[in-house]
């Protein structure tokens, strides 16, 4: 039988990871055809577009998280859902914080190819799904990077998610927040064991996709 | 090797997703749960920790504990973002009732703020008569005050005790610090500053030995710290509150062996309890800044 | 080049194409009533710098939007363009040429029958495993036209296909170019500014003006009869000016450039009528007794210049200026110097003349 406080930490991690892993899946699943979309056509309203991109990608997590706890209280619009103080709340709150950075970055990826990159790929008569694909592996470089951003975000991000997910133990307490309310009891022991397994966290992956990153990088 | 490698970053991204997702935690639908806005003290002192799973194991609800100063918890209740409330902040949950938004206020629990400064005590406060004159004196003596400035149940006390000493405490003077922060971390900068400061007796405990404060205050009416239970309307709220699950905690948080249980926390942590059940009215032994 | 006696089939015919881009002064128009691309031959597509060359290669390709189009297909083969600056997929160099056929239902083994002939039309096996992007601008070229030839294409565009490559380049490029064409039978639209490399492989040719197809026809029809001043000039027809026919003996007309200079045409042309007329420099002579055409008149020698090959030398009669080419380090084209006088002659059947 695992020491109960290693075992809280265990599913704190645990949950870390699922939280931020949701979350980060959920931004690239919707900010890389957004930023796709938006890199590669033209409309007249591309370039509002593109500035509020611009725009999330410097607004503060804190400012997110208020957003996301008025919207999702239960006097709020989305209250009905019952979703303040879920993880969920906490998965849309660092998607939200993370879709602009992958979206941003998405689209200055699509922004380094050749204009005339698609109608070259579309002249060799390259079904659209292929020519998708083709895309994403020649912008992957870019999007590596933008996962790399965005998991650096909702990872170490603290604010917003202590704000939608109200730190609930078993629940919504993640590394950071537990840190931070570690350290305000006075833990720090507790608190400096959980920072460690969070830095460490954040190094492997930093490291996985540098590695990642390097290897194609010499291709 | 190429094809190897050109899927690679494909395949462990959809690897770190799955892992991700796997991990999601079991066991999300519960049928009876509620929302318990409270103070960070409470919170901070693992009280909750000790009493809420004997309750969820005996009545099947979840309660989910939002740790929040208390005017963003009375905020909270005000506008039916919570179910149940558990606050500090007698005054301030006055309005409440009188507004009919609280239907039932129930003390449940007290303890002292105290007063922590230096050892060497500047401001002489270890010989004042009362809280009162204590803050007197250090207001008198120039000496350093730090103020939690959060609007938290804590912060309310403080401007009370200001106004009992007749001074102003929006007033500006030399050597005060605003925080603005938590218990803990303006425990810390006092300590670091060698000011006063007043705080819970649970939270200085926990830091006591780490910021190198003494409790140099005295126990007084002025000082007493009492927790209450507040009962909301669900009918003045667009989406009902849980009030059953609500009613049934405070049933819960009010029986003798809750209360008794109260009375008894701290002892294994601290060596000394930190809380003085009120409905416990034949074992109303420990006073929790005795020592 | 086709040894059929069998006319060309036609393999893609443009109808009323018409595209139209940009507002105000930006604005960008082009037009073309028909234009057939044959099969196994080349149409090198010429005109000025913003005629709309590149466009017209899009619409073809179905990559621009246009207002009106009507493509009507001789088959249902492939149609594409390679662009002048071919974009490189990361990856080998037989990655990028495998990318095209992706999607496409093909049977792994054929791919890499097809993707190895392609590699080595272009004579690029050597580079199959290279990374596509650190190859130079002529492997590159290279490199797209096999991804271009992989896909057995029915009909191919090709966007300056010479651009930046050296004299060697371009003749090595332009043999397996026509080896390939020859091969496949494809048929082939070429923008180029390079007259010469375009005359060696054209066998039609299309003009462009500004927004508008001015002529198209075979390679020699326009050549040797454009049908404007400008059109002349496009296709390097340089000896141009204008006169009265004066007079008319066994179907040749004389037409008066100045009192003394008069030159003789086989054109339809009524007596007096005022008419241009231009004459290729290749078919402008030096007399030098050899009876080679007919005598026009005397000029002098304004400059010559050669780039090795060939030595253009420009002729002055009074103010008008005419070129005419020489082979470099031979004979005339090293005895002469600028201020000695000539005397010019043409054939009759090789001076261009319509009426102005």
């Amino acid at each position: 039988m695992l020491d109960p406080e290693l075992q809280t930490l265990v599913e704190i991690t645990l949950r870390t990871l699922w939280v931020c892993g949701s979350a980060l899946l959920l931004a690239l699943l919707g900010g890389v055809p957004i930023g796709i979309l938006l890199g590669s056509s033209q409309f007249i309203s591309r370039g509002l577009l593109v500035s509020s991109v611009n725009a999330g990608m410097g607004a503060p997590p804190v400012v997110v998280g208020l957003i996301g706890s008025i919207l999702l209280a239960r006097s709020g619009p989305l209250g009905s859902w019952n979703l303040l103080y879920t993880p969920y709340a906490m998965i849309i709150t660092s998607t939200a914080i993370a879709l602009p950075l992958v979206i941003g970055l998405t689209l200055a990826a699509v922004g380094s190819l050749d204009d005339e990159w698609e109608l070259q790929v579309r002249t060799l008569g390259i079904p659209r799904h292929w020519r998708i694909w083709l895309l994403i592996r020649e912008i992957r470089m870019g999007l590596l990077a933008a996962v790399i951003a965005a998991l650096g975000g909702i990872l170490s991000e603290v604010g917003a998610v202590n704000m939608v997910g109200g730190n609930i133990a078993g629940e919504t307490r993640v590394l950071t927040t537990a840190i931070m309310m570690h350290t305000s009891m006075g833990e720090y022991e507790i608190a400096m064991s959980q920072a460690t397994v969070l830095f460490g966290n954040l190094l492997l992956l930093a490291g996985l996709l540098t590695w990642l990153q390097q290897s194609g990088r010499k291709r | 090797m190429l094809a190897r490698s050109r899927t690679l970053p494909k395949t462990a991204l959809i690897a770190f997703a799955l892992a991700a997702l796997i991990t999601s935690p079991s066991g999300a639908a519960d049928k009876r749960s509620m929302i318990l806005a409270t103070t960070t003290s409470v919170r901070d002192s693992g009280l909750l920790d000790t009493l809420l799973p004997e309750f969820t194991e005996a009545t099947g609800i979840r309660v989910r504990v939002i740790a929040v100063g208390t005017g963003a918890a009375l905020r909270m209740g005000r506008e039916g973002n919570a179910d149940l409330l558990l606050t500090h902040a007698p005054a301030s949950e006055k309005v409440l009732v009188d507004e009919g938004i609280v239907t039932r206020r129930t003390p449940f629990m007290e303890n002292f703020f105290v007063i922590a400064g230096p050892a060497k005590d500047p401001a002489k406060i270890s010989s004042a008569i009362s809280p009162e004159d204590a803050i007197r004196r250090i207001d008198a003596a120039g000496a350093g005050w730090v103020s939690r400035s959060d609007d938290s149940g804590t912060h309310k006390r403080e401007k009370a005790l200001f106004h009992a000493a007749g001074l102003d405490p929006e007033a500006d003077r030399d050597r005060l610090v605003r925080t603005g922060t938590g218990m803990g971390l303006s425990l810390q900068i006092a300590g670091e500053r060698r000011y006063y400061i007043l705080s819970d007796i649970g939270t200085f405990l926990a830091f006591h030995k780490r910021v190198g404060l003494e409790v140099l205050s005295k126990p007084g009416s002025s000082l007493r710290n009492i927790y209450s239970i507040l009962q909301l309307d669900s009918s003045r709220f667009e989406r009902p509150l849980h009030t059953s699950e609500a009613e049934e905690l405070e049933r819960f948080l009010l029986t003798k062996k809750t209360q008794r249980a109260i009375g008894a926390f701290g002892l294994d942590k601290f060596g000394r309890t930190l809380f003085t059940p009120l409905k416990l009215a034949d074992d109303a032994h420990a006073s929790p800044v005795s020592k | 080049m086709i040894e059929d006696t069998q006319p060309p089939s036609i393999a893609l015919s443009a109808h009323n194409l018409h595209v139209r881009r940009g507002r105000g002064k930006d604005a960008f128009s082009l037009g073309v009533d028909y234009l057939d691309l044959h099969a196994g031959e080349v149409l090198v597509i010429l005109g000025p710098n913003g005629a709309g060359k590149s466009t017209l290669l899009r619409a073809l390709a179905g990559l621009e939007r246009s207002v009106a189009k009507d493509l009507i297909r001789g088959g249902d083969g492939p149609v594409t363009l390679v662009f002048q600056r071919p974009a490189a997929l990361s990856g080998s160099a037989e990655m990028n040429v495998r990318a095209a056929l992706l999607g496409k239902g093909i049977p792994e083994e054929v791919k890499r029958q097809r993707v190895t002939r392609a590699l080595d039309r272009f004579d690029i096996q050597a580079l199959a495993s290279h990374d596509a992007r650190t190859l130079s601008g002529g492997e590159l070229r290279r490199l797209a036209l096999a991804r271009a030839f992989v896909l057995e294409p029915e009909v191919l565009l090709l966007d300056e296909p010479f651009d930046d490559l050296d004299a060697e380049g371009q003749r090595i490029l332009s043999l397996d170019l026509q080896q390939a064409i020859e091969d496949t039978n494809v048929a082939v639209a070429m923008v180029t500014h390079d007259l010469r490399r375009a005359l060696l492989l054209a066998d039609r040719i299309a003009v462009l003006a500004p927004g508008r197809l001015a002529q198209h026809g075979l390679r020699d029809e326009v050549l040797l009869r454009p049908n404007t001043r400008d059109i002349a000039r496009t296709v390097g027809m340089t000896n141009l000016a204008s006169g009265r026919v004066c007079r008319q003996a066994g179907g040749v007309s004389w037409i008066q450039i100045e009192p003394g200079f008069e030159v003789p045409t086989t054109a339809a042309l009524n007596p007096e009528q005022e008419a241009w007329i231009g004459i290729r420099p290749e078919h402008l002579k030096l007399d030098v007794g050899r009876g080679d055409g007919e005598s026009i008149g005397k000029a002098v020698v304004e400059s010559l210049i050669s780039d090795g090959l060939a030595t253009v030398a420009t002729l002055r009669v009074h103010d008008r200026r005419f070129t005419t080419h020489l082979l470099s380090g031979r004979g005339l084209a090293r005895r002469l110097r600028p201020g000695d006088p000539v005397s010019l002659a043409v054939r009759p059947d090789q001076v261009h003349a319509l009426p102005a």
